[in-house]
């Protein structure tokens, strides 16, 4: 479904991301750790393409993709991103910010696409909210509407980048059960968290970045019970 | 009291040829208006571009007008191409008051432009839009409501900057009253209302402004 071969990346001359090999399989739940700094989000902007990648290649579908041949935005359409601070439309109400894209990339018409706002909301548990603005939202719902967001580009693989990092304790639940609910329906998402939890229950894989490396990568109970790596083990010492 | 009584006396002579005169001076200030926000926009559209060609043109554009008197400006337009082209007072003056402004303009839409968190166009891109469809749906209804407090400003501007054009003979307000005092010897008093006539214009203007303001702001 998506597959990263030999990907680097610098800033200037910071190397962060130094030859990583990642493949996700259609439906597959994975979930990337590591310290801070550590590459995890640069990597995820990499399969977004909102960083291009200086070397190696990224394939989606089996089609490799050349930033230079293809129009990146038919390809990011393909690709949802949740994004940690949300970045919702401000100016637009809960719902015209889920049926934007589809209206205006995939030209859908715009009774189809309320009808179809309307269902993710509910997916998401936000139908009473349909016309407010984003302002009026806690931190919790505006991640479950840019979640709706995503969802409604119908998206292959479904990216997050710290989506529960910018939440009050108290909310995180509620956006981790959202998910949990699409991992659930076989969504193929790409999930970069610090929530040990939602690795250990909902992730098929566990994979550890380590200075733009991938150290570990195993199924949560071999990731959490029986690490290989000591970077690992320190690590999992750490947040639990 | 006395000066009371010869200022009122002055407004009432006057206030026929004036208010005839505060039209041409709308008349020009929203003429200036229209074309320096087109002017402003496209400049400012330029200058964040990709296109180095683009970018220069705006900047050139830019610092030759902010970095020339607008009198300068005006007797250009109406003097000085003549042999190109022909303009009417009110036309060389609505003109060069409109260019004038772009340059200003372009700079208050850029900064509001680029004032807009990178999240706005990266959350856009995402979702599989265009850099232009980006810009005219997410970033630019955002920048264009954070550039009308600085608009206004530059607005009232307008309006004020607008009595230069008397050195070109357009019979706007202040030429008027440069006539009035003239023939009356009344100079104190005639401009004390013709100053009053602007802060009048200004006040209505603010607080027009500031009523469109509240509307923006309202559920959001």
């Amino acid at each position: 479904m998506l597959k990263g071969s030999n990907i680097h990346k610098s800033f200037g001359d910071l190397e962060v991301l130094k030859g990583i090999d990642l493949e996700v399989a259609p439906s597959e739940v994975v979930v990337l750790v590591g310290v801070s700094g550590s590459g995890k989000s640069t990597l995820l902007r990499c399969f977004n393409f909102l960083e291009r990648i200086n070397k190696g290649t990224i394939e989606i579908d089996g089609q490799v993709i050349d930033p230079k041949k293809h129009k990146l935005s038919e390809i990011r359409a393909e690709v949802g991103m949740v994004f940690q601070h949300f970045n919702l439309f401000p100016h637009m109400t809960v719902l015209e910010n889920v049926i934007e894209a589809p209206i205006i990339v995939k030209k859908m018409k715009k009774a189809d696409a309320i009808v179809l706002g309307k269902q993710l909301l509910e997916k998401v548990g936000l139908s009473d909210k349909a016309d407010v603005y984003p302002s009026k939202l806690s931190g919790g719902q505006k991640q479950r509407v840019a979640i709706a967001r995503s969802l409604a580009m119908e998206p292959k693989v479904l990216l997050f980048d710290e989506p529960t990092s910018a939440l009050d304790p108290e909310l995180v639940g509620e956006v981790l059960a959202v998910m949990q609910q699409l991992a659930q329906e076989g969504m193929t998402m790409v999930v970069v968290t610090h929530e040990m939890k939602f690795a250990k229950e909902v992730a098929d894989r566990v994979i550890m970045l380590d200075e733009g490396r991938i150290i570990e990568s195993a199924d949560p109970a071999t990731f959490f019970e029986n690490p290989s790596h000591e970077r690992t083990k320190q690590f999992i010492q750490l947040v639990d | 009291m006395e000066l009371i009584q010869t200022v009122f006396e002055v407004f009432l002579r006057t206030y026929p040829g004036f208010l005839e005169a505060t039209l041409t001076t709308l008349k020009i200030t929203a003429v200036a208006l229209v074309l320096g926000t087109v002017l402003g926009l496209i400049f400012a559209l330029m200058k964040i571009s990709r296109s180095k060609i683009l970018q220069t043109i705006a900047n050139l554009y830019i610092t030759i007008i902010r970095g020339t008197p607008l009198i300068v400006q005006i007797m250009f337009l109406y003097f000085g191409i003549t042999s190109l082209i022909v303009l009417s007072g009110f036309w060389a003056g609505a003109i060069a008051l409109g260019i004038h402004n772009g340059a200003y303009i372009a700079e208050i839409f850029r900064g509001a432009i680029q004032g807009i968190d990178k999240g706005q166009r990266e959350a856009s891109s995402s979702l599989g839009m265009t850099r232009s469809q980006s810009m005219r749906r997410i970033v630019f209804p955002q920048a264009l409501k954070r550039s009308i407090p600085p608009l206004g400003n530059q607005f009232i501007i307008t309006l004020k900057d607008s009595s230069l054009v008397y050195i070109i003979s357009v019979p706007e307000l202040f030429a008027m009253a440069n006539r009035e005092a003239a023939q009356s010897f009344q100079s104190l008093e005639t401009y004390l209302v013709v100053g009053a006539y602007y802060l009048v214009l200004v006040m209505i203007f603010t607080y027009l402004l500031k009523l469109y303001e509240n509307k923006l702001n309202v559920d959001k």
